[in-house]
């Protein structure tokens, strides 16, 4: 009796995988870019400071927070078209969680 | 009926145990990566690892049919013979995956639970006794695909990651805002362990359930998935503290964005799996997703010796816990009720006796690191990643303009100078515009030395990725000899 592999079941999982963190990677990846179009440089610092972290001096974050708000003042952008970015953002933010929840939802209703 | 009555109990007991430890030493895989990155604080990632293990045992029940309903052929056994076989199998599991856990070995929970069913079931009853087809296509394809399934997601996405905040003048790209990020994916790393590693157990309680008569279908009962939930729940929680110690050890060199992609892979990979019922090892897919994370990132390059190892680690796993739970499986086929507490008493004896070697020997990089740190540290990644190869290519281009440039200036600086000499002789003119014309042939020398700097950049990539695995293999000799 030979051994029956269903072969097309990798592949499912494999295609599923695949776009759903390509998805979710991209529409936040996208969500962020368009956070700094829009003039809101998400600058977040490390919850605690480990060892593992590389930690970053009061002196350097006021730097950032200074770059960000001077690369933020000298956008080329209008102010319609920054809420317009920050709507984007938003919107693919929105996205990515929706992908998330239709994964468990498909998992779960599958189940 | 009493007997197996009693074994089915300790079966329950000890598929219980293996829970907490799985929960435990997996805590670690799920949530080192946000630690790391600082997305999450330790106390606050790991009492969001626990409660999420907890939701996701009750999202699917596929992977527990597929452990109680396909990998042994009950019906071919013995009723009374099964649930010692299985006691058998569960003992090679835990024995193999706490002296792993000591020795600092990389190993997989799941391939070492599935490993000692097996041997257990090869010796109580033969080949006869395995559902070979099932094994193959839920058990051992997986192990071997999804870690290289999550590895290639994973390095497209960190790619992706990566290209889309990309800026080329300087400016701040945002990529701190995936520390936000990680809060989510890490949780679904978390919740996905639990909807696959929780129903193990849950299918190896179902089995013996099933042996007994004590339920018909293949589907887990609430009790067996409250009780599985909550003991994987505990073991996450309280392996908490194992993440505080050995936080600085592994994941040094993950970043935000890097982290964020090899956790979406990781979750994608295992709830996509789940979904289909195959049984995998989360530890091995998650160490898949860091490794291909870090080949995502620029100028990283892969230590095959370390990751020879791993991979080595994790395909002895299988016939390892194979081996110990067939040596269990002897006693109880030999000896009966004898055999099975004989073999109890040797579990305690031995789970004890590395506890407290385990308590004698301080927690030390070689024994308490997580495997998905030990994996991060298979791809080499620079402090300072080398440019893109748009970016080497305008710096290329500026460069050999530069020296085209300075070497015009030259040649028209000589040409000056000699025209002076001919005209006034050798006055102080002359001198200074010999002296102009050495001074532009030094800066178009520059030049051409930094326009062939920038051709000879992918050859000294592959220099120091020669120089980091000889450096591998010296720290590795060096601690051999420490050892010894």
């Amino acid at each position: 009796m030979g051994i029956e592999i269903d072969w097309l079941a990798f592949f499912q999982v494999f295609l599923a995988a695949l776009i759903g963190a390509v998805a979710i990677v991209t529409f936040y990846a996208l969500g962020l870019r368009m956070l700094v179009r829009a003039g809101r440089v998400p600058l977040v610092t490390p919850a605690e400071f480990t060892d593992a972290i590389t930690v970053i001096s009061e002196k350097e974050l006021r730097h950032a927070e200074k770059q960000a708000a001077k690369a933020a003042k000298k956008s080329p952008l209008t102010e319609g078209q920054k809420r317009f970015a920050l709507v984007l953002a938003y919107a693919c933010f929105l996205v990515c969680g929706a992908a998330v929840v239709g994964g468990i939802t498909l998992i779960v209703v599958g189940h | 009926m009493e007997t197996a009555a009693l074994i089915v109990v300790l079966v329950i007991a000890l598929a219980l145990f293996f829970d907490f430890t799985n929960g435990f030493h997996d805590t670690a895989n799920a949530m080192a990566t946000p630690i790391a990155t600082g997305a999450l604080k330790p106390k606050t990632a790991v009492l969001l690892a626990a409660i999420l293990n907890l939701v996701g045992a009750f999202l699917s029940t596929e992977v527990a049919k597929t452990v109680s309903g396909g990998i042994v052929n009950e019906s071919d056994i013995s009723h009374s013979l099964l649930p010692a076989l299985i006691f058998a199998g569960l003992i090679g599991a835990i024995t193999w995956n706490m002296l792993t856990w000591l020795l600092g070995l990389p190993s997989s929970s799941s391939h070492a639970l599935f490993g000692g069913l097996i041997g257990a079931t090869l010796v109580g009853v033969g080949a006869a006794g395995i559902n070979f087809g099932v094994v193959m296509s839920k058990v051992v394809l997986p192990a071997l695909i999804a870690p290289l399934t999550a590895g290639v997601i994973a390095f497209v996405a960190t790619k992706i990651a990566y290209g889309v905040t990309r800026r080329y003048d300087g400016k701040p790209d945002g990529r701190s805002g995936f520390r936000w990020g990680q809060i989510f994916t890490s949780s679904m790393v978390a919740l996905a362990h639990g909807t696959n590693d929780a129903q193990k157990t849950m299918g190896v309680i179902t089995l013996a359930l099933i042996t007994v008569g004590w339920q018909s279908t293949d589907e887990p009962l609430w009790e067996v998935k409250v009780a599985c939930a909550v003991t994987i729940a505990l073991g996450t929680y309280l392996g908490g503290w194992r993440i505080i110690r050995t936080l600085g050890k592994g994941l040094t060199e993950v970043k935000p964005a890097q982290g964020f992609s090899a956790e979406s892979s990781t979750a994608a990979t295992i709830l996509a799996s789940s979904a289909l019922g195959f049984a995998l090892s989360t530890t091995q897919v998650a160490s898949g997703s860091v490794i291909g994370s870090g080949l995502g990132r620029r100028g990283s390059v892969v230590r095959w010796r370390t990751a020879g190892r791993i991979a080595l680690g994790w395909l002895l796993t299988l016939p390892a816990a194979a081996a110990v739970g067939a040596l269990a499986a002897v006693l109880v086929v030999w000896l009966g009720l004898t055999g099975v507490l004989i073999d109890a008493v040797l579990a305690v004896v031995v789970i004890v006796g590395l506890f407290l070697w385990s308590r004698r020997n301080a927690v030390t990089h070689a024994n308490a690191m997580s495997d998905v740190a030990v994996s991060g540290k298979a791809v080499d990644l620079p402090e300072v990643p080398g440019p893109t190869r748009r970016r080497s290519r305008i710096e290329l281009e500026r460069a050999q303009a530069r020296a085209e440039r300075k070497a015009a200036e030259a040649e028209k600086a000589l040409r000056r100078a000699r025209k002076l000499e001919k005209s006034v002789g050798k006055g102080p003119e002359v001198k200074a515009a010999r002296k102009a014309a050495e001074r532009a042939e030094r800066k178009r020398i520059e030049a051409e030395k930094a326009a062939h700097e920038w051709e000879v950049l992918s050859a000294s990539r592959r220099a120091r990725a020669e120089l980091a695995e000889w450096e591998s293999a010296q720290a590795e000799a060096s601690n051999g000899e420490e050892a010894r």
